[in-house]
C-alpha cells in the first residue's frame, strides 16, 4: 500500500491570517477527515475556524474535493485522491 | 485621573468604541472592530490600565474574544476563547457575558450552551467553571428564542449570582466551585407549574454595593392573561430580593409592562433602578412610545422617563445588555436599540438624547469612567 496522495487545501481569504498568510497548504491525507486531523495537529489555529469543540466541521461551512461538496459525497470519510483540490468556504447568507 | 466616558457598543456587525470628555456634550465613534461578525458582549475592565474586551460570535468560524489596550483603537483575538472539553459533546454556540474577577487578571464569561468559563490571564486561556457547566440541572435546561445563553455574572464575596435563559437564577456561596438553583418567587409562564425550581427565563440580575443582599431582577413577564394550567400569573416580570438571591418578591406593580430585558441600578442610590418595559407580545415599546421607568423607592411606585424619546411610531426593543449607567455625580443613561440608535439619558435618564441614530442594530451597551 503505498503513502497517502497529496492534496492541496484552498485557505479562504479570512482564515488566511490563522496560517501564516498562506493561500493554500500542502498535506498528505486519504480522506476528508485524515486532511482535517492533519490541520488539527499542523494548523492548531485554522483548525479550530473549521472545526467546533467535538471535531464537527462548523455548520455554516461547506468543504469541497475539487469542485463536489462532501455533503453529496461521503461527507468527512469522502476518499482523496493525489492531486486534489480540498476548499474551505463560507455558506452564502444575507443580512 | 478619570476624565473620559467611554463606551462600547456590541452590534450586529461588530463593536463601536465612543469617549468623551466629562460633560458628555459630544462622542467620538470609532469602529466597527471585528467588522461584520455579532458581539453579544463587551467588558470595560478598569483595574489597571482599562482593558476592553469584546466577544466576537463568528457563525462561521466561531467564538473569538477580542481585546483592546488602547482605549479601543484597536482590537486584536486573544490566545484562545472559551471551549469545551472534547469528550463533554457540547459545542460552544455564542458568548453572552463578560466580567472581572477577583485576581488581577480574572475574568469570568458566560456562553451558549449555558455554562461559565474562567480565565486567570486576561482571557488567553479558560477553563471550565463545573459547579455550574456540568450542574445536575445544565442538560434539562431548554434554549429560548435567544438560544441557551448564561448572560448574567455577579460577583459579591464568596457569592455567585448567575442569570440563566432558560436556567433560572443559579447562586454559589463558595466562591464558584458549587451552585444551587434559587428560583423561591420567580415565576415562569411557559409551564404549567407557575414557580419551578429552575428553569425559569431570567432576562437580567442587577445589584448594588451598598445593599447587601438586594437584587433586582428583570424576569420574562407578560403571563397575566394566561388562562392554561396554573392560572394566570401577573406581575412575575419585574422582581426584588433582600436575601442575596434566597427568594425573590415582584415589585412590578405600577409598571405598564412586566416584559423587558434590562435592569440597571443607580450608582449612588441602591433604591434607584431603571427598566425599560416592553410589550410582551412584540417586545417592542408599548404603543409606539419607548420609555424608560425609573423607582427611587426599590421598587415601590414607578415613573416614566422619556422626555426627548420620540413619542410615536417608535417600535424597537432594548436587549437585555444594551443599557448601563455612568458612574460620574449626576450620571446619565445609555441604551442601544434594535434599531441601531444609542440614546443618553442625561440626569439619570431626565432628558433624552439620540447619540448615534445609524448604527448596526446593538445587542450590547457598557460605560465606564476612565
Amino acid at each position: 500500500m503505498g503513502g497517502a496522495p497529496n492534496i492541496t487545501i484552498h485557505v479562504p481569504g479570512p482564515l488566511r491570517p490563522y496560517c501564516a498568510g498562506a493561500a493554500q497548504l500542502s498535506i498528505s491525507a486519504r480522506t476528508v477527515r485524515a486532511a482535517l486531523e492533519d490541520l488539527r495537529r499542523s494548523q492548531s489555529a485554522f483548525y479550530r475556524n473549521v472545526c467546533d469543540e467535538t471535531g464537527t466541521v462548523r455548520r455554516h461551512l461547506n468543504v469541497f474535493v475539487n469542485s463536489d461538496n462532501v455533503r453529496d459525497l461521503d461527507g468527512v470519510d469522502t476518499t482523496l485522491s493525489q492531486g486534489d483540490v480540498v476548499t474551505i468556504l463560507p455558506a452564502v447568507s444575507g443580512g | 485621573m478619570a476624565d473620559r466616558i467611554i463606551l462600547t457598543i456590541g452590534t450586529k456587525k461588530g463593536v463601536f468604541v465612543a469617549d468623551a470628555a466629562k460633560p458628555r456634550r459630544s462622542f467620538v465613534l470609532r469602529g466597527p472592530f471585528g467588522p461584520g461578525v455579532p458581539v453579544y458582549s463587551t467588558l470595560i475592565d478598569t483595574r489597571g490600565t482599562p482593558l476592553l474586551y469584546a466577544s466576537s460570535c463568528n457563525p462561521f468560524f466561531g467564538m473569538k474574544v477580542l481585546r483592546s489596550k488602547d482605549m479601543g483603537k484597536s482590537f486584536t483575538e486573544t490566545k484562545s476563547a472559551p471551549a469545551f472539553p472534547k469528550d463533554d459533546g457540547r459545542a460552544l454556540a455564542n458568548i453572552w457575558g463578560l466580567e472581572v474577577g477577583g485576581g488581577k487578571k480574572d475574568l469570568w464569561c458566560g456562553v451558549e450552551p449555558a455554562s461559565l468559563f474562567r480565565s486567570h490571564d486576561g482571557g488567553d486561556s479558560w477553563d471550565l467553571v463545573p459547579g455550574i457547566s456540568n450542574h445536575e440541572h445544565a442538560r434539562k435546561w431548554q434554549p429560548g428564542n435567544g438560544g441557551l445563553c448564561m448572560h448574567t455574572i455577579i460577583r459579591d464575596g464568596s457569592r455567585v449570582h448567575l442569570g440563566i435563559s432558560t436556567g433560572g437564577h443559579y447562586l454559589s456561596e463558595d466562591g464558584g466551585e458549587t451552585f444551587k438553583a434559587s428560583n423561591r418567587g420567580v415565576g415562569a409562564g411557559f409551564a404549567p407549574d407557575p414557580y419551578p425550581e429552575y428553569g425559569q427565563c431570567v432576562h437580567k440580575i442587577a445589584r448594588h454595593d451598598d445593599a447587601p443582599g438586594r437584587l433586582y431582577m428583570q424576569n420574562h413577564g407578560g403571563w397575566a392573561d394566561w388562562t392554561g394550567p396554573g392560572g394566570p400569573r401577573p406581575d412575575i416580570g419585574v422582581l426584588r430580593s433582600d436575601d442575596y438571591g434566597h427568594s425573590w418578591r415582584s415589585i412590578a406593580k405600577g409598571l405598564p409592562s412586566d416584559f423587558g430585558f434590562p435592569i440597571v441600578v443607580h450608582p449612588h442610590d441602591a433604591d434607584t433602578v431603571y427598566v425599560v418595559p416592553l410589550a410582551p407580545a412584540t417586545r417592542s415599546c408599548p404603543g409606539g412610545a419607548p420609555a424608560v421607568w425609573r423607582s427611587e423607592n426599590g421598587g415601590e411606585s414607578w415613573s416614566r422617563l422619556g422626555r426627548g424619546l420620540p413619542k410615536k411610531q417608535s417600535y424597537f426593543t432594548v436587549l437585555r445588555d444594551a443599557m448601563d449607567i455612568d458612574r460620574l455625580k449626576a450620571p446619565a443613561l445609555y441604551f442601544g436599540t434594535t434599531t441601531g440608535q444609542l440614546w443618553i439619558g442625561r440626569e439619570g435618564g431626565e432628558q433624552w438624547d439620540c447619540l448615534f441614530d445609524s448604527l448596526p442594530p446593538i445587542h450590547n451597551v457598557k460605560v465606564a469612567v476612565v
